[in-house]
């Protein structure tokens, strides 16, 4: 499987880590007053489709970014590669 | 207690060989220093480099000699680069005399105990290593100049393209003797 890193350009999958889902990025408000049922979600529950998924691949033996990548799950199609730190600025992050 | 001086020596005690069209050297007495860019600084910290080495910051991707050409910068990722300087004889000072120029714009990292550098050169050179290398190493892809964070045999590797037909390879120290093993052996299978 090649992921086509928005940098570097075609890589193979084999220089990269996987991670899981995207949603890890939103990392709860350890202060709200809901946040343990915030982090038992953040923890534990997964959507798990049929179809397109976004998940977060660690370019370990690259250049050590955060890929946020849209796969198939059932193809392996991959039709988006965002860089993470893009992604999470996007949401309002600062990092 | 007895006086005594540590002096480092290169990890493959200064190998050298000719394959006929092939030659693996090790580089030793190189200083290899990392620079890490702060996150939201890339304008402030590309203009400092662009002051003190006299040439515009690569791209991700590639590297760059310096105006006097005693450096050569590589654009490992978004916010980290290396800097090769060859003919060091304290390769662990570079760091802080780069440290000093930078301020609080880059920050440095000794490197140069982490990597060991080879030199791979000769007109077969490329059909050795595209047996073990993870990137496409096609001249029109992979130009002159050019560098990539990748791996070789499994093992972690910096690899760039600095003339027509020769390489550097930057691997772990620590795994140095297995890189060779695996560089050589690909050489050999394709003589």
């Amino acid at each position: 499987m090649i992921i086509n890193h928005p940098l570097l350009g075609p890589r193979d999958a084999s220089e990269f880590v996987y991670l899981g889902d995207e949603s890890l990025i939103n990392r709860p408000d350890p202060n709200s007053e809901d946040a343990d049922d915030r982090f038992y979600e953040y923890g534990y529950l997964r959507d798990n489709p049929a179809g397109d998924l976004r998940e977060l691949w660690y370019h370990e033996q690259g250049d050590r970014s955060w890929l946020v990548v849209t796969r198939n799950t059932l193809t392996h199609e991959i039709t988006s590669v965002e860089m993470a730190r893009d992604v999470a600025k996007a949401k309002g992050r600062d990092k | 207690m007895g006086e005594f001086t540590l002096k480092a020596e290169p990890f493959l005690d200064r190998y050298e060989r000719d394959f006929g069209s092939v030659s693996i050297k090790e580089l030793h007495q190189q200083a290899i220093v990392s620079f890490a860019i702060p996150n939201g600084c890339e304008t402030k910290a590309e203009k400092t480099l662009n002051k003190v080495f006299g040439v515009a910051c690569p791209k991700v991707g590639n590297s760059v000699l310096s105006k006097d050409g005693s450096a050569r910068l590589m654009r490992l990722g978004a916010d980290q680069l290396f800097c090769l300087l060859s003919n060091q004889q304290d390769t662990h000072s570079a760091h802080l005399v780069m440290n000093q120029k930078f301020g609080q714009d880059i920050y440095t990292t000794d490197q140069s105990d982490v990597w060991v550098c080879v030199e791979v050169s000769g007109t077969q050179t490329r059909k050795a290593l595209e047996r073990i290398c993870a990137i496409d190493l096609h001249p029109d892809h992979f130009t002159i100049a050019s560098i990539a964070r990748t791996t070789m045999e499994h093992l972690g590797t910096i690899i760039l393209r600095s003339a027509e037909n020769t390489y550097v390879l930057l691997s772990a120290s620590s795994s140095a003797n297995s890189f060779l093993h695996a560089l050589e052996t690909s050489v050999e299978n394709t003589m």
